[in-house]
């Protein structure tokens, strides 16, 4: 008889091998946030539930990386300060509980970072939409049937509707981008800056 | 990353390669690498630990079945997990059976209190101290299985009469040692970030297990 946790491991095995097919993606992503960063941007992260435990990893990975010597960079988690978010949310309605940071917060130069399975919450997709309107990078990370917002640049949705494994597919895919933007900030800045004006 | 490490996994970034499709070649082959490597490492965790998640799962039944609350922590990028973990638990998706769970990482003025006024050693001990009750479940997280304060919490929690579950990497570091932790997850790996995402496995697929035997004969 096969044991519960073997079904379960297995249940998780097609849409992380699948994350391979989405490397040039996460690639470019990361290419376009250290283009960002070396500007001056900052990386705003966002998320419900297990996503805004996401959104507070993603975070301190950048503010205070795991891996000794890498540089530290400027990134805040919008789900952390229990007293804005809750007067945010009284005062504008749950939908609004990050776009109405974005407004605050964002400029154009930042990097804004939704997370979320799919169905990703309403306040999300409004967060995404305003960071979009306010000319910030876009990064959305969510599950397989999640209907692509319009303007996101960078739309990663996991093959899986499952919201523990999209969230384990997460995890894998803002570790590379950190890993990826450590990189790319590594080099000249010709690279990073601008793709284009190289060739 | 370190600039040595950098040109080592990616020999396109030396100095005077300066073509930028090449680069974006090279990242995406070192991303496929890295998929390639949590699908390996999570099917290790699989195969070392698959009795002992599902033993495990039961006796997590069993303790919420007689009142336990849960308690999870950690720090940093793990700390993010306790609150993932506590989340979970809590307030699963519709059809997910609530059970009580707290992550004693999220109150930053009792943190900040504890970490000010007596040492960071003490941040999850002592809040188990408080909040904690014989039968009891300890979760603790910890990549390197050596953070201080994570291992002062569970030999509180052992203390107290709490059971206890550790999530640690590499080789389990002092929590493997410690002799307080009565369910230890081990993920085999040297990476903080492979063994944080097969760490998110582990604890969802105990979350799973929990559910599932919750819902049958109790």
């Amino acid at each position: 008889m096969t044991a519960p946790s073997d079904l379960a491991f297995a249940r998780r095995l097609p849409p992380a091998e699948a994350v391979a097919e989405e490397a040039p993606l996460i690639a470019g992503a990361a290419h376009e946030m250290a283009a960002r960063f070396r500007a001056g941007g900052r990386l705003l992260a966002f998320g419900t539930g297990a996503g805004a435990a996401d959104a507070a990893h993603l975070a301190v990975e950048f503010v205070h990386p795991a891996v000794v010597g890498a540089r530290a960079l400027p990134a805040i988690s919008l789900v952390n300060d229990g007293a804005a978010l809750t007067a945010v949310t009284r005062a504008h309605g749950h939908g609004q509980a990050f776009a109405a940071q974005l407004r605050m917060l964002g400029r154009p130069g930042d990097i804004a970072v939704g997370i979320g399975p799919s169905p990703l919450c309403r306040s999300v997709r409004r967060g995404l939409a305003e960071a979009v309107s306010g000319g910030l990078l876009t990064v959305a990370l969510t599950g397989t049937t999640e209907p692509v917002l319009p303007g996101v640049r960078h739309w990663f949705a996991a093959r899986t509707d499952d919201p523990r494994i999209a969230k384990e597919i997460h995890v894998t895919v803002y570790h590379i981008l950190w890993e990826l933007v450590q990189v790319f900030l590594d080099q000249p800045a010709p690279h990073s800056s601008a793709r284009e004006a190289v060739r | 990353m370190t600039a040595p490490d950098a040109l080592a996994l990616y020999p396109f970034l030396r100095p005077g390669a300066d073509d930028p499709d090449a680069l974006l070649t090279a990242v995406t082959r070192s991303t496929v690498e890295k998929v390639r490597q949590i699908v390996t490492l999570r099917e290790q965790v699989r195969q070392r630990y698959g009795p002992e998640l599902d033993a495990c799962g039961y006796a997590l039944a069993a303790a919420f079945r007689s009142g336990a609350r849960l308690y999870a922590f950690g720090n940093g990028g793990s700390g993010t997990d306790a609150a993932s973990v506590a989340q979970l638990f809590l307030a699963p998706d519709p059809g997910g059976r609530a059970l009580p769970a707290t992550s004693l990482t999220a109150d930053v003025a009792l943190l900040s209190a504890l970490g000010n006024d007596v040492g960071f050693d003490v941040v999850f001990a002592r809040q188990l101290a408080v909040f904690g009750r014989r039968g009891d479940i300890a979760v603790g997280l910890s990549t390197s299985g050596g953070s201080t304060n994570v291992l002062d919490g569970f030999t509180e929690a052992r203390r107290l009469g709490m059971l206890t579950v550790g999530l640690a990497g590499s080789g389990g570091g002092r929590m493997a040692e410690a002799g307080t932790v009565d369910h230890l997850f081990v993920v085999p790996s040297s990476s903080v970030h492979r063994i944080q995402e097969a760490q998110t496995t582990v604890y969802h697929v105990l979350w799973e297990l929990v559910q599932q035997a919750l819902a049958g004969p109790g």
